[in-house]
């Protein structure tokens, strides 16, 4: 019989087993410490940090904890948590964690710690990093951009010999999760497929298992049913026009799918019209604003030189701003770019493509149209961004509740199912 | 008179970016006229390394009004991929496939209609600025207005009820599908409950043609001659009997008196096509390598599907078509507005097609996903609402994509488009003494006709302000307006 101990969360009285896991004892008391790494039946591997508290003053990952008597735990103070989500953006900026277009959307843990923690935007500039998408190994692909180097699958996924499949190699930030192919090889279908969903991210994927689950079917689609979103950071605006409120929309490097969920509130759009009128957008033939507008809903990211020349012009004519759709928010789509040469690309599609006329030399370069950005920016790496919405596009329900709290402070929420980035 | 250069930009109420720059020379006449398309997003490149089944989920993100278009196409070149020709594919997953990609038609034809193009047949194309827009539409002729967006509404909910949401979802899988088709689910759409079900939409559909119809007869003069001029015409139509077909079949074009130019298997696509390159756009121009790049550009998307198809499978539609085609004596229609109309004739198809469907137990079954002995080349070719869509993917041994080409809709309709700005430019700007914004507006009517999808062109999307720029001969600026 193990001695039971007291301790204390948040000034909180705990009581757990001397030497259980930190994580275990918090959740036993009724207290969440969000996990990425931690898995429970392997030894605590700190590697991710998501679940950072403190220990007696000091910054710890929490899974790595055993609790003794009388410690003093913090967990959920504005700091930590404030931390826990940097961290959690950290890794999202890190690799190429683009959701709208993995086949482990809704089925990812990462995907949905995001979720949980309310991370609507990264305060980090993406990193578009170039690594190796593995497909050399008999049943599985390996995405190292999409690895966290989390370790679960080196210390989890073994051969029936007992042989381990997967290993770091490099060192520092070279450091990648490789395979062993001859050991991967030995892997049963169902071996490989437990790898896949071990994998706290898209990084290890089942050739043939991809897109398999309808969605609604996925793991976390309607994770959190019932709850809303917590989004501390919603703020009273103050807008320009008191009666009715006038909106500017317009799509830069976006495909238009954030205007199209727009109108899927269907009927509604014939009541919304009564308390807004639309200035400035794409919907209307009004060119340049003609007044100064209470909000601004921006889809797309930058890309061109004309991109950002209307962005600020957004920024200058609109009480708030906001950037609504993943391409808005961190290039979306069309930033996968970011991680190849420019120059490479105008080459692929005008002068290499399969339908180039013989010895094509020509590439678009005009006064007449705009240069275009070496990369594809956020719209906040441009100007101020006041609110983002997340999602590929957003949910309908979503878009509108943030308008109506920006523009009649009706009360915000949103649900869980409604919050996503896919 | 000096040199002037007139931009409208953006180019709105069309889906995607546009700019539109009018070359005055000195006598006030039209010395060229341009459509440029602004951006650039390179999906050819930045999609190679990615593993195959990828593509049908990313490239869709080329546009947010069609997804499913692009969703489809690049599907059926991935089923190839994998060893699965169309022909053997699952009749489920053909059909489930079908459904998606009317619902996508008919919604996107119905956004194009009452939300973009109506306000120029309702208002005129005099009117204010202002009031060229849906708003306006619902404020003075609301059951119209209701109508066009529960018509989207019906064609967003069967996207959603398959591919599980209404903006870039996901059916296809390579060598099929991965999700069945409910009773429970395909009442949904038939009993009416909840929304006016498939009967209504054909009811609708038809009621929209007749307003089309009526409409005609009284501006006959202006929709029959505004933007008009030959071209030839290219869609797919039924491998075996000629029938208007949006999801599989041969290429077909034809010149503007009806003489046949190409008739093909899609799949051999890459050695009848080329496209150039100009300065000014971003938007390449292809054309038939046969006849060259002066003479075999083709228009694409409903006024050419009608003139390129032998009939069109629907009873209801046919008759329709049937009185389209008697108005030029069964010869090609050249006449650019006359688009709108065709568009409609193709949604009420599309309205019978899905009851059609939705009928057919077939749908509801679950052998879903075929395969066959993998390939390294795979080419879909599918009628997106906007025109001939072609993707091409190739692939190494490990199923990493090398090389892949997208032809989207608004591409091939580029030259078209061009020569349209240009031909009404010169109809209604040479040697006025003003220049008034509803002229403008013409111009960017000849553009809109299209319904040019300029995002999926761009392989990009999204819109711009009108502003007119009169400058010297020697470019200084010597008076602007802006709209």
């Amino acid at each position: 019989m193990m001695k039971e101990v007291s301790f204390k969360i948040d000034g909180r009285d705990c009581k757990a087993e001397k030497g259980q896991n930190l994580v275990e004892a918090a959740k036993q008391n009724g207290i969440f410490i969000p996990t990425l790494c931690y898995f429970k039946h392997l030894n605590p591997l700190g590697s991710c940090r998501v679940c950072t508290v403190k220990q007696n003053g000091r910054t710890i990952a929490g899974c790595t904890v055993s609790i003794d008597e009388g410690m003093d735990i913090e967990v959920n103070t504005p700091e930590l948590l404030d931390a826990r989500k940097a961290i959690l953006e950290m890794m999202f900026v890190e690799g190429n964690h683009f959701c709208p277009s993995c086949e482990k959307s809704g089925d990812c843990q990462m995907q949905n710690l995001g979720y949980e923690t309310g991370i609507r935007y990264t305060r980090f500039p993406h990193l578009f990093v170039d690594r190796i998408v593995d497909a050399r190994p008999e049943r599985i692909v390996v995405n190292q951009n999409r690895c966290i180097k989390c370790k679960r699958c080196i210390e989890e996924v073994v051969t029936n010999d007992g042989y381990k499949v997967f290993n770091f190699t490099n060192r520092g930030n070279e450091t990648l999760v490789s395979v062993d192919y001859e050991q991967e090889a030995k892997l049963s279908e169902s071996q490989a497929e437990h790898a896949m969903q071990i994998c706290p991210t898209g990084s290890i994927l089942v050739k043939g298992k991809t897109f398999g689950k309808p969605f609604g079917n996925r793991q976390f689609d309607y994770a959190h049913e019932g709850q809303n979103i917590p989004l501390t950071d919603i703020k009273k605006h103050k807008t320009t026009n008191q009666k009715k409120k006038r909106v500017a929309t317009t799509s830069l490097a976006g495909c238009f799918g954030c205007h199209m969920s727009l109108l899927d509130i269907d009927l509604g759009i014939l009541d919304v019209i009564e308390l807004i009128e639309f200035n400035k957008s794409p919907l209307t033939d009004i060119k340049k604003f003609t007044e100064r507008c209470d909000i601004g809903l921006i889809e797309g990211g930058c890309c061109n030189t004309d991109n950002i020349e209307v962005l600020r012009e957004f920024r200058k004519n609109c009480d708030i701003l906001v950037s609504v759709g993943e391409c808005a928010i961190w290039g979306g789509l069309p930033a996968i770019r970011n991680t190849v040469p420019l120059e490479e690309c105008l080459r692929e599609a005008y002068l290499d493509s399969l339908t180039s006329e013989e010895g094509e030399t020509v590439i678009p370069n005009h006064e007449d149209i705009p240069k275009i950005l070496n990369k594809v920016y956020s719209n906040h790496e441009v100007v101020k961004i006041d609110y983002h919405i997340p999602g590929c596009p957003p949910n309908a329900n979503h878009i509108w509740n943030v308008v109506k709290n920006i523009l009649f402070e009706e009360e915000y929420s949103i649900s869980y199912p409604e919050f996503k980035y896919d | 008179m000096s040199k002037r250069k007139i931009v409208i930009e953006p180019v709105t109420r069309v889906e995607g970016h546009g700019k539109v720059t009018i070359k005055m020379n000195e006598n006030g006449k039209v010395d060229d006229a341009f459509l440029h398309i602004v951006e650039f997003r390179g999906f050819e490149k930045f999609i190679q390394g990615h593993p195959y089944w990828e593509a049908p989920v990313l490239v869709q993100r080329l546009c947010g009004i069609c997804p499913v278009s692009h969703h489809i196409a690049a599907a059926k070149a991935i089923d190839q991929l994998v060893g699965v020709d169309p022909e053997n594919l699952s009749p489920t997953a053909t059909k489930l496939r079908k459904l998606l990609h009317y619902g996508q038609v008919f919604q996107s034809h119905s956004l194009h209609f009452f939300y973009l193009a109506s306000p120029d047949i309702l208002f005129g194309i005099n009117a204010p600025a202002e009031k060229r827009n849906i708003v306006a539409v619902a404020e003075s002729n609301q059951e119209l207005a209701k109508k066009g967006i529960l018509m989207r509404k019906f064609g967003q909910e069967i996207i959603k009820a398959l591919a599980g949401k209404k903006i870039h979802g996901i059916l296809a899988v390579p060598g099929g599908v991965h999700k069945t088709f409910t009773k429970e689910e395909r009442e949904y759409f038939l009993d009416g409950k909840q929304i006016p079900n498939v009967d209504t939409m054909i009811e609708w559909s038809r009621e929209i043609i007749d307003f089309m119809k009526t409409y005609h007869t009284d501006n006959a003069e202006w929709i029959d001659n505004f933007a008009k001029y030959p071209s030839n015409h290219l869609g797919l139509v039924d491998k075996e009997n000629g029938a208007l077909e949006l999801y599989d079949g041969r290429l077909r074009s034809v010149d503007s008196i009806g003489n046949e130019l190409l008739n093909i298997e899609d799949i051999e696509y890459r050695y009848h096509f080329k496209e150039a390159v100009e300065p000014w756009s971003y938007l390449k121009f292809p054309y038939m390598t046969k006849y060259g790049r002066e003479n075999g550009w083709n228009r694409v998307g409903p006024l050419a599907r009608m003139n390129t198809c032998s009939h069109v499978s629907t009873p209801l539609a046919e008759t329709e078509r049937q009185i389209f085609k008697a108005y030029t004596q069964n010869k090609p229609n050249n006449m650019t507005m006359h688009t709108h109309w065709a568009r409609l004739i193709e949604m009420l198809h599309c309205a019978e097609l899905m009851k059609e469907l939705l009928l057919d137990n077939e749908l509801l079954g679950n052998d879903l996903v075929r395969e066959g002995t993998p390939r390294n080349k795979g080419i879909g070719i599918i009628e997106a609402p906007r025109g001939t869509l072609i993707h091409e993917y190739h692939t190494d041994d490990k199923g990493l994509i090398t090389k892949c080409n997208l032809i989207v809709s608004t591409t091939h309709n580029n030259e078209a488009m061009n020569r349209g700005v240009r031909a009404v430019a010169q109809e209604v700007l040479n040697e006025k003494p003003e220049i008034t914004e509803p002229m403008l507006n013409q111009v960017e009517m000849a553009i809109r006709a299209y319904d040019p999808c300029l995002s999926c062109a761009t392989h990009a999307l999204g819109q711009m302000p009108l502003i007119v720029e009169l400058e010297d001969s020697n470019g200084n600026l010597i008076d602007e307006k802006v709209r």
